[in-house]
């Protein structure tokens, strides 16, 4: 069977519908319902651009929220789990089965079931409207994926590696940080990147926990953009302000796309 | 007794109901070179992770220069090891892998240079100090582990099947080498194998090892010619020791080298196969004892039908029971 | 000692995970609404006789179950095959890979979005197409018989790209000896498939399954974005559901029961797949 073809349908079906906002994000209003072929010949704006990132707030401001809120959910995850993942290493293999297997069972979980409970820990804590407090569910619920992966990591270096450093007097401390993360810098690197992830994508918990328009994260702006009538008939809004939520994480991925496969990867073969 | 170098005492290891290691005792003076010999799974590598105290001892005492050093950390025992996988840190250059040791112990940035460079000259390492380990060869890696275990300054060096991951020819260029440099050292050395060419060619005295507990502990030439059991008897040498049928309750044994071909007075054999081997050949033979191996000259073509004998004196005598040799 | 280091990620993982889980199990036995001041009352088993006598419920199962299925289903297809067109040498590897996974990364609100506009009645390219083709334009989103196909169109344009990057780890983890073994016996591709790939892939294709049916019953975003939950609750999830009764409805005790029944959906439909892998693993056993 020839590949050229089946490739072609493949990046078609995942490219056509982005390139599909890319374009509409550049018409007017007007030239978005105009029929017939002479309708590409005008219409081009980048008004619908302006309109996003004039708005109040301002788009940017949503995408700098994600960015804060998956920056220190990222470093809270790998603060807990990279210990967790080197404690889980040295169980008992039974133990760490048992774990293991919990893990694996919350990495599934439907997480959306959760907000409610968490929304009432939020109100009890005053943690509402509070953009760094949404660290910890998104630690939390990370964790289970993040200790995991790094579990397995930790499972693939050599033992002797680490027998060395202690038989040369490296006590914990000197071994994690001068021996065995080294070593794990690229699962380290996925890792944080999923967790990256899900924390930017992250819609329920976000939702119910903050309300005040200006610490929107960037799914509950998009959100909310949708569902208001301060764009009307905004199409063109919309997908400018699509293209610039997906920008970033088109970067992120052309940059990364290693990293995020090996962590993928890597998940699938540990489990 | 002296208290120099290191001297363990019933030393035991269990995990869960198995029982690794059974009361081994074991002394090795400094500057002695000791090999732990034994097939996989016999609690050799168990009795080096002891010592070293990467495992924890469930019985039995390690003494090393007379200090009880049974539950002492691995750091602070002073023990160095090469580990079956050179266990060199891949991240970082020669240098940077010789270095770290000495800077965790807080030793002088001058006297570390020093100490470096005194030990890359000895193991002829110079140049070197930048590569990374991927980047040099198995017999390098071993040199650079030696040099990482050299300057712990040990009070017993410790060997896991140093000569494994090298190819064969270089095993036997190598194997002077190691030992020249491990008897200039001046400290106890255990170095585990499970080849017995390389026990022979490194260490002063062998231990053999099965099932966890020590079955002899000797000279090379000793356990060869004296095996203290049929273990023993059959582990060492190869071709492989002929067991022959004998008396009720008794085990007779003789090696290949000791069987003679004769005209005639011997034992009738017939010739089964041959397998030539450069300087010497090996024969198969059927003989009324059962089959036996027989050591030759190259050179010879025996006839089909041939008579076989020995020395009486080269028979060992084991007890079919115990497996234990009869005086 | 090595436990410590797991404790403060575990009790975390438990305050998340756990905490919700005792909490709902405590809230729905409560009245817990407007009406009592949200102030929990014991109500003792009111809660749940109203979830199995709730229409609602029930309906938005089997919307949630059928949206799930279909969602699967396509998944694991498309994924195998993507998988097994990734596997092959390919230029440009990492970009391709890249723009395939691409869909996966973005947030689902954004995308939602993006097909909202797409299937737009008339405006829409999708509608544009059919108009260019002679045909009326179709009300993609407003027709309660089929919007639930677009639903799962959007699902799975997202997630096929997760599914197929895990099931290309399988692909990679089975040695290319074996393939050449099979080939040299003469199997052509489709036999190499059956009796080769797919029994090796089984476990790839097992976590698969497992992994995105508890993620397409606990559909969300995407529905609530793209229609809704209409028209006239067609597409209303199970999550939705509940969202609107903890959030608009203010019904604590009663959302907290429906997540406990959605819990129960998940789990059991969860031990259903893995009941079923195993009763096949056994009858493959017994086979001759």
């Amino acid at each position: 069977m020839p590949t050229a073809l089946p490739l072609l349908a493949a990046l078609t079906w995942s490219l056509l519908p982005l390139l599909w906002q890319l374009l509409t994000s550049l018409r007017t209003p007007e030239a978005l319902v105009l029929q017939g072929p002479s309708a590409w010949l005008q219409g081009w704006t980048l008004a619908n651009y302006r309109q996003v990132l004039q708005g109040d707030p301002p788009f940017w401001r949503y995408l700098f929220n994600s960015c804060l809120v998956g920056a220190a959910s990222t470093g809270l995850t790998l603060l807990l789990a990279i210990p967790a993942a080197y404690g889980l290493q040295r169980q008992r293999p039974a133990l760490r089965g048992g774990i293991s297997l919990l893990l694996l069972a919350a990495a599934m979980f439907p997480y959306v079931l959760l907000f409610l409970a968490l929304l009432e820990l939020a109100r009890a804590l005053s943690w509402g409207n509070q953009l760094l407090a949404l660290a910890l569910p998104y630690a939390g619920l990370s964790l289970p994926l993040a200790v995991l992966l790094l579990r397995a990591a930790f499972a693939d270096l050599p033992a002797e590696l680490e027998d060395a450093a202690r038989l040369e007097g490296l006590n914990l401390w000197q071994r994690l940080h001068r021996v065995l993360l080294p070593l794990l810098a690229p699962a380290i690197a996925s890792t944080a990147i999923l967790v990256f992830l899900f924390s930017w994508n992250e819609y329920p918990i976000a939702l119910t926990w903050i309300s005040r328009n200006d610490l929107l994260t960037l799914p509950v702006a998009m959100a909310r953009i949708a569902g208001s009538s301060v764009y009307a008939v905004p199409y063109g809004a919309f997908a400018a302000a699509t293209v610039l939520g997906g920008l970033p994480l088109l970067a992120l991925v052309l940059v990364f796309q290693r990293q995020i496969v090996s962590g993928l990867t890597q998940g699938a073969v540990k489990g | 007794m002296t208290t120099a170098g290191l001297h363990c005492e019933q030393l035991s290891r269990r995990v869960g109901d198995r029982l690794l290691l059974d009361g081994l005792s074991l002394s090795v003076a400094p500057g002695e070179s000791l090999a732990l010999l034994g097939p996989s799974g016999c609690g050799k590598t168990t009795t080096l992770r002891l010592l070293a105290g990467l495992d924890p001892v469930s019985g039995g005492r390690i003494r090393l220069d007379g200090e009880d050093v049974t539950h002492s950390p691995a750091g602070e025992r002073q023990v160095a090891m090469v580990f079956q996988s050179y266990a060199l840190y891949p991240h970082l250059s020669v240098l940077a892998n010789l270095e770290l040791g000495l800077e965790v112990r807080r030793v002088p940035a001058p006297e570390r240079r020093r100490r470096i460079a005194e030990v890359l000259a000895l193991l002829q390492l110079e140049g070197l100090e930048r590569r990374r380990p991927a980047q040099l060869s198995g017999g390098q890696r071993q040199r650079v582990a030696l040099a990482r275990a050299l300057l712990r300054q040990p009070r017993l060096m410790l060997l896991d099947e140093p000569m494994s991951n090298l190819d064969a020819q270089l095993r036997d260029q190598l194997r002077p080498e190691l030992r020249a440099l491990l008897h200039r050292a001046g400290h106890p050395v255990i170095h585990v194998t499970h080849d017995q060419q390389e026990a022979m060619g490194l260490a002063d005295r062998i231990a053999v090892l099965e099932g966890g507990v020590l079955q002899q502990v000797g000279t090379p030439q000793e356990l060869y010619h004296r095996p203290a059991n049929l273990f023993v008897a059959r582990f060492l040498g190869r071709p492989g020791i002929n067991l022959l049928a004998g008396e009720a309750g008794v085990q007779l044994a003789i090696r290949p080298e000791q069987l003679r071909l004769v005209e005639s007075g011997g034992l009738p054999a017939r010739l089964l196969r041959r397998e030539w081997q450069g300087s010497q050949q090996l024969l198969w033979l059927d003989t009324s004892r059962g089959e036996l191996l027989l050591l030759a000259a190259a050179d010879l073509t025996p006839g089909e039908q041939l008579q076989v004998t020995w020395k009486p004196d080269d028979e060992l005598r084991f007890s079919s029971a115990s497996g234990e040799r009869l005086a | 000692m090595a436990i410590l280091l797991l404790l403060p990620a575990l009790a975390l993982v438990a305050g998340v995970f756990l905490w919700p889980l005792l909490r709902y199990g405590w809230l729905s036995l409560q009245a817990s609404s407007v009406l009592t001041g949200l102030v929990p009352v014991p109500n003792g088993g009111a809660n749940w006789q109203r979830l199995l006598a709730d229409g609602r419920f029930w309906q938005d199962a089997a919307q949630t179950l059928r949206f799930a299925g279909l969602s699967l289903a396509l998944e694991l297809l498309l994924g195998l095959a993507l998988a097994l067109l990734l596997h092959r040498p390919l230029p440009r590897r990492g970009l391709v890979r890249a723009v395939v996974l691409l869909p996966w990364a973005l947030p689902t609100t954004v995308m939602a979005l993006g097909w909202r506009w797409i299937l737009n009645d008339p405006f829409g390219p999708l509608n544009g197409l059919l108009q260019s083709l002679g045909l009326p334009a179709y009300g993609f989103l407003s027709q309660p018989a089929t919007t639930w196909l677009f639903t799962v169109l959007a699902d799975v344009w997202k997630t096929t790209p997760f599914v197929a990057l895990l099931l290309l780890a399988g692909l990679q983890a089975i040695p290319s000896e074996l393939e050449e073994a099979l080939r040299l016996e003469g199997a052509g591709p489709w036999q190499r498939l059956r009796r080769l790939t797919l029994p090796l892939l089984a476990p790839y294709l097992l976590l698969a399954a497992l992994f995105r049916l508890a993620q397409a019953l606990g559909v969300f975003d995407l529905i609530q974005v793209l229609t809704g939950s209409g028209p006239a609750s067609s597409t209303e999830s199970l999550a939705l559901y509940a969202y609107l009764n903890a959030m608009r409805f203010l019904d604590f005790g009663y959302a907290a029961t429906l997540m406990l029944g959605m819990f129960a959906v998940v789990l059991g439909l969860s031990a259903l797949v893995l009941l079923a892998q195993a009763l096949r693993r056994r009858l493959a056993e017994m086979a001759p």
